[in-house]
This record gives C-alpha cells, sequence and structure tokens, in this order.
C-alpha cells in the first residue's frame, strides 16, 4: 500500500481540483463553511442558555472542525468504492486506496481549518501551553478512526447503496451525541455513563482539553479513543479485504 | 524510445486457463438497498440472481501468438479478459499468467470523465502499479502514438469514442506489456487508426510478446491471429486454425439467421 501512495497523493489531489478546491475560493469557502457553521451554533447555544462566553466559543469550533474531519470522511468514503466502478472493473489494484484517498481528502480540508481555529483562540488570548502538544496524538487517533470509519462504510455501502442517503442522519445524530455543543464536564453522570459507546465521545473530551484549556486529556479518555480507533480501524479493514475481491462482480 | 524488453521465448506459455468458471451476482432490481432488503425479509425472497459467465473454460495462450477471440454479445468474452488480467477472481478453476498484463482498458481510459486525457493515463498507470518517471517516460510516445495533438489536454468527457479507443490503444502498447490484451477497441478508430494499430500488434507479436484480440473484424482476426476462440454462451466452441474457426463461426451465424427467417415466415 505504500508503494502507491503516489497514486493516493494523485487521486485526491484530482478530487480537490474537481471540487474546485484549488481555486482562492474554493478554499476561502472551505475555511468560510465551518466558520459559519460554528457560527450558527454558537448563536444556538446563546438563545437556549442565554449566555455564553469566548471559550464555549472556541470549544464549539475546535470541536466543529474535528468532527467535520470524521463526518466528510464518512461522506467521501461511503461512495469512494461504488464511484469508482469503472477503475476496478479495469485495473487490478488494491481497492482500498480509494476510500483512503477519501480520507486523504478530508484531512486537507481538515487543515486549514485548525489553522483557523489557531488564529481564533490566539484572538480570545487562550493559553498556549506544551500541554498542548498532545493535539498531535489525538489528531492521529482522529485519523485511524476516520480510516476505519471510512473503509468500512465504503464497503457496506456496495451490498446497500441507500446507506449513503442514511448516513446524514447519523452524523447528525453522532454531532448531538458528542461534547461539541456542551462540554464534556458538563454533563450529567447517569447520562456520561452512556458514552462509552461513542467512539467520537474520548476524542473530542481530548482535542478540547488540549486544544482549547491547554490541559492534558485525561489517560483514560486518550486510551478509549485509541481502543475504539484501532478495533474500528482493524474491523473496517478486515471487512474490506475479505470482501474486495467480491466487488468487481457486484458492481 | 524507452522501450521494455521482453524476457520471454517465442512458444512460452504466457497465460494458462484451466476449467475456469465465473458467475456474476447481481441484484434482482437496479440496486441492492437497506430498504429493498428489508421489504424482502418479510416475504422470504431472494436477493441476487446469479449469471453463469463462463463455465468450465480451458485455454492457452503463448508467446510470439495472437489469439483472437470471438463470440456474440454477451458470450463472456469481456469476463474472461477480465479474469486473465487479475481483475475478476475466478469462481472456480484455475488462471496462472506468467508476465506482466495490459489490457487496453486498464491503464487510464476514462476513468473519471472530468479529467483531461493526460491525468487520466497518470492516474490509471499509478493505479495499475507504475511510477510517475515510467509514465514520465513513456507519455510523449503516448500523446504522439493516439494523434489526439491538444485533445490530450481536454476532459475525456469530450472525446469520441474513437478518440477514447485511440488514447487507449497508445497506453496499452506503448507500455509494452508482456501481455496485452485489447478488448474490441479498435472497432471505434478510423481506418488510418487501425492500420496504425495492426502495425504496431503485429510488431509486438514479432517481439514475442502475447496478444488476445477481441474483435468482430474477422478480416483482421484471418490477417493477424495465430490462432482463434470461439466463446458461446461462456463456453469455449472451438479453438484452433483462424480460417477453420471463424468459418465455422460465420457458418453458425448463417444457421442462426436463416432459422429466425424460417420462425417469422
Ligand atoms: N458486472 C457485471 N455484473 C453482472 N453481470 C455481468 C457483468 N458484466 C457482464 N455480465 C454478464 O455476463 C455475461 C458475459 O458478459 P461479457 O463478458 O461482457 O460478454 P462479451 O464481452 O462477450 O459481450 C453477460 O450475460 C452479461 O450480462
Ligand atoms: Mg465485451
Amino acid at each position: 500500500m505504500w508503494s502507491r501512495r503516489t497514486f493516493i497523493a494523485e487521486y485526491s489531489k484530482s478530487e480537490l481540483q474537481e471540487q474546485h478546491f484549488d481555486s482562492i475560493f474554493g478554499q476561502l469557502w472551505l475555511i468560510l463553511n465551518p466558520l459559519l457553521l460554528s457560527g450558527v451554533y454558537y448563536l444556538l447555544i446563546v438563545i437556549i442558555r442565554g449566555s455564553s462566553d469566548s471559550t464555549r466559543y472556541a470549544h464549539l469550533t475546535a470541536s466543529l472542525f474535528l468532527f467535520y474531519l470524521i463526518a466528510n470522511s464518512l461522506s467521501s468514503g461511503v461512495k469512494s468504492v461504488t464511484t469508482g466502478q469503472k477503475l476496478i472493473l479495469n485495473t487490478a489494484f488494491p481497492r482500498m486506496m480509494l476510500p483512503i484517498s477519501a480520507v486523504v481528502v478530508a484531512v486537507t480540508k481538515f487543515l486549514p481549518t485548525l489553522g483557523v481555529f489557531l488564529v481564533i483562540r490566539t484572538l480570545i488570548g487562550l493559553p498556549v501551553t506544551w500541554q498542548m502538544l498532545w493535539a498531535i496524538p489525538v489528531l492521529l487517533i482522529t485519523i485511524l478512526l476516520a480510516l476505519g470509519l471510512a473503509i468500512a462504510i465504503s464497503c457496506i455501502n456496495v451490498y446497500f447503496r441507500d446507506i449513503a442517503s442514511f448516513l446524514p442522519y447519523l452524523t447528525r445524530t453522532l454531532l448531538y451525541l458528542s461534547p461539541i455543543l456542551y462540554e464534556a464536564s458538563t454533563m450529567i453522570p447517569k447520562v456520561r455513563k452512556f458514552e462509552v459507546f461513542n467512539p467520537l465521545f474520548p476524542i473530542l473530551d481530548s482535542w478540547s482539553r488540549t486544544m482549547v484549556h491547554g490541559q492534558a486529556p485525561a489517560m483514560s479518555s486518550v486510551l478509549q479513543a485509541l481502543a475504539w480507533a484501532i478495533g474500528i480501524f482493524l474491523f473496517g479493514t478486515y471487512f474490506f479485504l475479505s470482501r474486495e475481491r467480491e466487488f468487481a462482480v457486484r458492481l | 524510445m524507452p522501450s521494455v524488453s521482453n524476457s520471454h521465448k517465442s512458444g512460452d506459455i504466457a497465460v494458462s486457463v484451466r476449467d475456469l468458471s465465473l458467475t456474476y451476482t447481481t441484484a434482482i432490481d437496479r440496486k441492492p438497498t437497506l430498504k429493498s432488503r428489508a421489504k424482502s425479509l418479510g416475504r422470504g425472497t431472494k436477493q441476487t440472481r446469479v449469471v453463469n459467465a463462463l463455465s468450465h473454460v480451458n485455454l492457452d495462450v503463448e508467446y510470439g501468438h495472437v489469439l483472437g477471440v470471438i463470440g456474440a454479445n454477451g458470450a463472456g468474452k469481456s469476463t474472461m479478459m477480465r479474469v486473465i488480467a487479475g481483475i475478476l477472481p475466478p469462481t472456480e478453476g484455475r488462471v496462472e499468467v506468467f508476465g506482466k498484463v495490459s489490457t487496453l482498458l486498464a491503464l487510464g481510459v476514462g476513468f473519471n470523465p472530468a479529467m483531461s486525457g493526460r491525468k487520466n493515463v497518470y492516474l490509471g498507470g499509478l493505479a495499475a502499479g507504475m511510477s510517475r518517471g515510467e509514465i514520465d517516460d513513456h507519455f510523449e510516445e503516448i500523446a504522439d502514438f493516439s494523434e489526439l495533438g491538444d485533445a490530450i489536454d481536454a476532459p475525456m468527457r469530450t472525446y469520441s469514442s474513437g478518440m477514447y479507443a485511440r488514447l487507449a490503444f497508445s497506453v496499452a502498447a506503448t507500455t509494452r506489456p508482456d501481455i496485452l490484451i485489447v478488448d474490441e477497441a479498435l472497432s471505434t478508430g478510423d481506418a488510418k487508426f487501425k492500420e496504425k494499430s495492426l502495425n504496431r500488434m503485429k510488431e509486438l507479436r514479432g517481439d514475442d510478446r502475447a496478444l488476445i484480440l477481441v474483435s468482430h473484424a474477422m478480416l483482421t482476426l484471418r490477417d493477424i491471429c495465430n490462432d482463434v476462440a470461439w466463446i458461446h454462451k461462456g463456453k469455449l466452441v472451438k479453438r484452433g486454425n483462424p480460417d477453420e474457426v471463424i468459418d465455422a463461426y460465420q457458418e453458425f451465424l448463417q444457421v442462426g439467421k436463416s432459422a429466425a427467417i424460417d420462425e417469422d415466415v
């Protein structure tokens, strides 16, 4: 797979070009879109809770941007195999390169938003600490999880072509169940217990702690996130590899 | 001109197909969906239709030879080419390939219609496992051979089927695979390009490479092939001397036709 990285890079690049993210306006939109979204959600929080502060806004943007990395991986990953039909029917190559390229596209879209967040947190004057380096392993765990999810869902979509239309409901549900519009620390313990079933929960919690509060994330959260990511990645790749040979006769 | 040399001798086996069967599993209604699965769960109806595209085919291809493959539409010719190229896993039986295969369909062709011919060649080549440098080396020759001119940088959706075929053949023929599979792609080219590609195929044959040519152009097949295989409904009916097999096939077509005429009367 590593030897085919040029294909993955080139394929993701052409995907991005097709979505016009090689133009100035495309890139601007890449930043503007999540910013507008975070603005809308912030408004929602202010209206519901009556008050809010800048830290809350920072938490919302940081979490939302990372959430969109996963959501974008899912939404472009889901159809990666079925739209690659022509290539699959005519070339012998590792099929997994298709969902992997989808995740590369999602990560590429994520990076500028990370820059935007760093600007925001500087403007707000949040503390800068060494603990923020925790963001790197947390981000890597997120990418591993995104890969696993994209690989699994692209394969499922071969058998159930309407998964793509259910996906928005799934991501919406995940958005509300994850500590994005609220902070994990403010949750009622009784409800929070159930969050062990949400793979995004420990990731987003750790991300907010390091990126927003500049603290080290709870070790248990990081380990839980890692366990989820490894588990889903292994499940996804196993599922994909065991089905891959069948794709060509099923597309 | 970069040229990949061929290490195989004339007469060596290039492809050996043993007792090959392949079945496609398709959904009964257009696309498999969760909704349709849920609906049929209650009724317990079967979801899939099975198509036996190939059954128990045995076939050898030798280096330095050109094998022609003929048969009606839907006979299973393309399916067999896909199995040989390693794209479809056989349902039953074995396919052994001694060398590097390139299908005409394989490299870059029409892979993404929104992108230019050039991009498609690069992406297809990379997917097929070539390095960027290798493609760079061949690209000029590909563009020259295809005679597409500036059109090589136009999106492929603006190509005519003839232009598609030109680019496809150029890619396949210039990368000089050990085994070249050409599946019905020459039929859309114009006379001049056809002639040029025929010459290239003869050149490859002379170079002790193996060629498999799926075509409905019987005159071409008689001219260039050493062997012809006739496939009918997934079975190998006859294989051997081109003239003999093609005559038998054409006779079969005539019989079919007259039977149909009789039916009309
Ligand atoms: N992807 C596919 N899924 C299901 N059935 C297919 C697929 N491709 C081909 N078939 C079926 O397999 C049979 C052989 O097709 P093919 O190999 O394309 O024939 P030919 O190339 O000789 O015209 C046909 O009945 C066709 O309907
Ligand atoms: Mg065909």
